[in-house]
Formats: C-alpha cells, sequence, structure tokens
C-alpha cells in the first residue's frame, strides 16, 4: 500500500448512497439499519456462555436478545449486518488506498491516550445507547428517517451533549 | 459539482414540498370511501382481531365507543376507550391499524368515516361490534350436525377463545347456530341473526 | 409484490438472513467512502472545522425518509410494516446524552468504530472494546436502572403525530430544515474559505 489514498467521496453523494441502504433495509427487511443492537446481541451471546443459557434468556437484560434461548449472534439479523459493514469499509479502504494499520488521534495526545478515550468513549455509548434503544444508525437514521418521535429526541440530546462539551474536549482533537 | 448539488436540492424540495401537499388529497376522498366500504375493506372479523391480540401485534390499536361503564363491565382485551367526539382529536400513529367497535355496528361506522376522513389509512370496524366478539370468540357453536369444514374453523376459533377464558360449545342445536355463522354457509343479513346472543352477560 | 418483502412473503428467513451482510456492505462501503472511518474527521464534526458527518448524516436521512415515503404512497412498501422503533422519551434524552458526550470523547460512534477498525484503525478497534464493556456494565446494572429505562412510553409514534401533524407535513419539515441546513453549511464554509 505504497499509493497516496483516494480523495473522500463527495459527503452528499456518500449520504445518497447510505439513505439508499437504508431504504434497501426498509424494502427487503422491513427494518433498519443498526450497530449497537449488533454489540448488545454479542454481549448477551457471551453472558449465555459465561452465566448459561438459561441465566442469560430469562435476565430482562439479555433475554430479548437470545430468541429462543439460540445462543449464537450468527442467528442476529444485526450481527450479520455489522460483519457485512466490517467488510464494506475493509473493501472501500482497501481499493481507494486507505487500508494501513494506525491509530488515529487528535495533534495533542500520546497513542496511549488515544486508546484509552477510546474505550471511555466506547463505554459511555454503550450505556447510552442501551438506554436509547440504539445509537446513531439504528435510532438517527433508521428512526429517524421513519419520524420517530423517540429517534429525534436522541439525535437532538446527542448533539447538543456532543457541542455543550466539545469546549471541554478541545485537547483531544484540535 | 456544485450544479449537482443545487439538482439534487431541487429534487428533495419538490419531494418534501409534494409530502406535504400529497397529505391533502389523500385525507378526504368520498369516493375512495365509497369504494372501500362497497369492498367490504372496512371490516375485520372478531376472530382476525382475536388472532392478532394473541400473537401481541404492536401495530394495532382498539378503541371501545361505548360508555365507560359498559367498558369497565367487559370490553376486548388491550381495548381502550374512547367517546367518539374524542376520535376527531385523538393522536395515533398514522400507520397503526385502528380497530373501532361499539355497541351493534352503527357508531363504530360512523366513526370509521371521521377517522378515514381525518387521513388515517387504517381503520377497521367490527360488523356486529362487542356481539360479534361475544358470539364468535367467546362463545363459538358447533352445530350437532356440522359438516366438515365447519368444524375446522370451530377447531382454530375453539383455540382462540380458550385463550381469551372464553367457553366454546360443540353439539348444540343447529337451531341455535345461525345461518352464516361459519364462512362457510355465506348469509345475506347476518346482523339480524345476532339477536339470540345479545341476552348473554359477560 | 409489495414490499417490505421479509414480511409480505418475498423474502424467506433464509434471504432475510442473507440480505443482512449485502445491505450491512453497502453501509459500511459508503460510510469508508465518505470518510467516516477516520475519528478526527468525525470529530471535527463537534468543533465546526469538518462538517461532513452532518451532510452525510441529513443526506443519508433525506434520501431514506423521502424515498421510503414515497414508495408508500405509490402502494410499492407498506410502511406499516416497516419496524418503527419505540419511543422513550426520558431514557431516550438521557441515552441521547450521554451518547453524544461518549461519541466526542472517542471520536466514532459504533457502526463507524466497526468501519474504523476494518480499514486498520486500532483505535476503531477500542471503541468497539468500550463499547462491549459499556453494555456489560449497564446489563449488570441492570435491576437497578430498569425503572428509569421503561420510563415514559409513548409506543411506535412518529413526531408528526405527536405533533398532531401529518406524516407528510412532517416529511416536508425534515426536507425543509436539512435542505436549510445544507445551504448554510455550505455558506459557511465558503465564507470560512475568502477569509
Amino acid at each position: 500500500m505504497n499509493r497516496s489514498p483516494d480523495r473522500y467521496a463527495d459527503p452528499y453523494f456518500a449520504g445518497i448512497g447510505l439513505g439508499l441502504a437504508l431504504l434497501a433495509a426498509y424494502v427487503f427487511a422491513g427494518r433498519g439499519l443498526g450497530a449497537s443492537g449488533g454489540f448488545a446481541s454479542v454481549v448477551a451471546s457471551g453472558t449465555a456462555v459465561v452465566k448459561g443459557t438459561a441465566a442469560a434468556a430469562s435476565s430482562p437484560a439479555t433475554g430479548p436478545y437470545l430468541d429462543h434461548g439460540i445462543m449464537s449472534p450468527l442467528h442476529d439479523w444485526l450481527v450479520l449486518e455489522l460483519i457485512g459493514v466490517m467488510v464494506g469499509g475493509f473493501l472501500s479502504a482497501w481499493l481507494s488506498g486507505r487500508l494501513r494499520i494506525a491509530i488515529e488521534r487528535g495533534p495533542r495526545v500520546s497513542d496511549r491516550q488515544r486508546i484509552a478515550f477510546a474505550l471511555a468513549g466506547g463505554v459511555l455509548m454503550g450505556i447510552g445507547a442501551k438506554f436509547a434503544r440504539g445509537c446513531t444508525s439504528g435510532q438517527g437514521l433508521t428512526g429517524g428517517a421513519l419520524l420517530s418521535a423517540g429517534s429525534w429526541i436522541f439525535i437532538m440530546t446527542c448533539f447538543a451533549a456532543g457541542y455543550t462539551m466539545a469546549p471541554l474536549a478541545r485537547r483531544l482533537w484540535r | 459539482m456544485s450544479q449537482t448539488h443545487r439538482l439534487l436540492a431541487i429534487v428533495a424540495a419538490v419531494l418534501g414540498g409534494a409530502a406535504f401537499l400529497s397529505s391533502f388529497s389523500r385525507s378526504a376522498d368520498p369516493s375512495e370511501l365509497a369504494s372501500e366500504i362497497e369492498a367490504e375493506s372496512d371490516h375485520m372479523s372478531a376472530l382476525d382481531l382475536a388472532t392478532r391480540i394473541m400473537h401481541e401485534d404492536k401495530n394495532l390499536r382498539i378503541f371501545d365507543l361505548r360508555s365507560q361503564a359498559e367498558f369497565e363491565q367487559f370490553h376486548i382485551p388491550t381495548a381502550q376507550p374512547m367517546a367518539i367526539e374524542a376520535i376527531t382529536k385523538s393522536v395515533l400513529p398514522r400507520d397503526a391499524d385502528i380497530v373501532l367497535y361499539s355497541e351493534g355496528g352503527t357508531h363504530a361506522a360512523q366513526a370509521w368515516v371521521l377517522m378515514r376522513m381525518r387521513g388515517y389509512r387504517r381503520v377497521f370496524v367490527l360488523r356486529e361490534g362487542i356481539y360479534e366478539w361475544q358470539s364468535r370468540v367467546m362463545e363459538p357453536r358447533l352445530a350437532i350436525d356440522a359438516t366438515a369444514a365447519e368444524k375446522a374453523e370451530f377447531e382454530k376459533a375453539s383455540e382462540l377463545s380458550r385463550f381469551f377464558g372464553g367457553n366454546p360449545e360443540m353439539g348444540v342445536p343447529r337451531s341455535q347456530v345461525p345461518s352464516g355463522y361459519w364462512t362457510t354457509q355465506q348469509s345475506e343479513t347476518p346482523q339480524t341473526h345476532t339477536a339470540p346472543f345479545r341476552r348473554r352477560g359477560c | 409484490m409489495i414490499a417490505p418483502f421479509s414480511e409480505t412473503g418475498g423474502l424467506g428467513s433464509t434471504g432475510l438472513l442473507l440480505s443482512a451482510p449485502l445491505i450491512g456492505l453497502a453501509f459500511g462501503w459508503f460510510l469508508e467512502r465518505g470518510g467516516l472511518g477516520c475519528a478526527p474527521k468525525l470529530a471535527g464534526q463537534f468543533f465546526f472545522s469538518d462538517l461532513t458527518v452532518f451532510k452525510v448524516f441529513f443526506t443519508a436521512i433525506l434520501t431514506a425518509m423521502l424515498g421510503a415515503f414515497w414508495l408508500d404512497r405509490f402502494g410499492l412498501l407498506d410502511l406499516s410494516l416497516v419496524n418503527l422503533p419505540e419511543t422513550s422519551v426520558l431514557p431516550q434524552a438521557i441515552g441521547g446524552a450521554l451518547f453524544g458526550v461518549g461519541f466526542l470523547v472517542a471520536g466514532l460512534c459504533p457502526g463507524t468504530s466497526c468501519v474504523a477498525a476494518a480499514s486498520g484503525r486500532l483505535d476503531g478497534l477500542a471503541v468497539m472494546g468500550g463499547m462491549l464493556a459499556g453494555i456489560v456494565v449497564f446489563n449488570s446494572a441492570f435491576d437497578w436502572i430498569e425503572p428509569l429505562y421503561r420510563g415514559t412510553p409513548l409506543g411506535a409514534i412518529r413526531f408528526s403525530d405527536w405533533m398532531g401533524i401529518s406524516t407528510g407535513a412532517g416529511v416536508a419539515l425534515i426536507t425543509a430544515i436539512a435542505l436549510c441546513g445544507f445551504a448554510l453549511v455550505g455558506r459557511f464554509e465558503r465564507s470560512r474559505v475568502s477569509s
């Protein structure tokens, strides 16, 4: 991979492509896209392995993700979709010369700090997405395009909180 | 590039504006309503309704248009009480399947027209109101000389009936089972046959 | 046959499962193409230095919203059969706020972290790990959280129903807001280039 990476696509064209993928999900699967739900499904399957299927299936936190006690997350539409997301992201990065092992970070943080913040941010998003019943994909895009009231509440509080806290996080990125 | 963006923005603006305008033309078209009534697509049978309640269909909203006292005495499971004047200002999901029932069929049918005029697209009534639920779901009857087709339908109905705590009965005299009770024998005027069932309490 | 095919019998359960990775593939492809696998680019959204997220996100919503609305109107898609996420006001407001802060700190959201990880970015992998840990934390505290989690439910409802306007009017409202946003963003970026 010695070539210089291609330029990114026009954001509006990328958005239309993304919107058509979402529309295809409505048309073929009767549901939208998601990401955090797939993570939750993996966690539920992991819980089933650690604590036993019966305990995980009867818990109100993990039960809904374990359809009839099936333990493999590969039975879940969202998990399969996420695998597709990773393959799609890989292919696009590969074909545009952007595939490389690296840590993307702001200019004023070390690699180690970046990984720590990435983990911390991930934890916050995991909790937040569980509360909100979805993330930027499952609530933001999917519910947003269907005009779901809760999805628009999510979108507004998400960006409001991000912008409110941004001055405090300036050192991370600028 | 910017030219393309402008074109896309215009397309989006046209589609968005037309979406707004389309909500007017859809809501009140009497000839469309008339043809729906003609095609009888405004009805839902009590057995279909029971099946969907049993499967916990989230898309279903059931409204009881009778008085509050009657509602408290007995109502279809998951139904909510609603006064008929509240129909004109209710806020419901536009795409929900809305099922209306009243004492007989009249109030529900009138409310059906109001709801359709307000732009709700999937509105249904129980043709014979609460009596249809009583006679078809709570107390399905099978005549002693029933045909095989009637027996098959009775099987399905009694399964539903037991789910809702009903009381299916077989082997009753043919005279107690109104003609047209099972779909295999079509009747022209089903309403008149519900009278024997009205006296039944809850 | 009318869509959604999974509900109307056009797509069996195997077909439904097969559709998942294919649709996901397109999702991941377009995220990466738009540059949403790169954390500093996403974080730039919060500092007004890179507005790609806003553009991609709202264009995608517009496309899917207008497409779904008109397919439904022309009778090709029955939108009432498409799963509408249910609304619970308070948990979604709180969840959104927590998520927004996490997004700011991580620089990636769950979907884009998968793309970042798949293109070799180790920070993306860390966000994925953090997500899993966060969900484990939530699940283990679930008994304590449950009353809040289940509070203020409104069911599957559109904001247009809430406001008492038609779905078409809601679609028009979002379209107008998004297009105004795009115009403002364009003006902002031009003013920054010239100054």
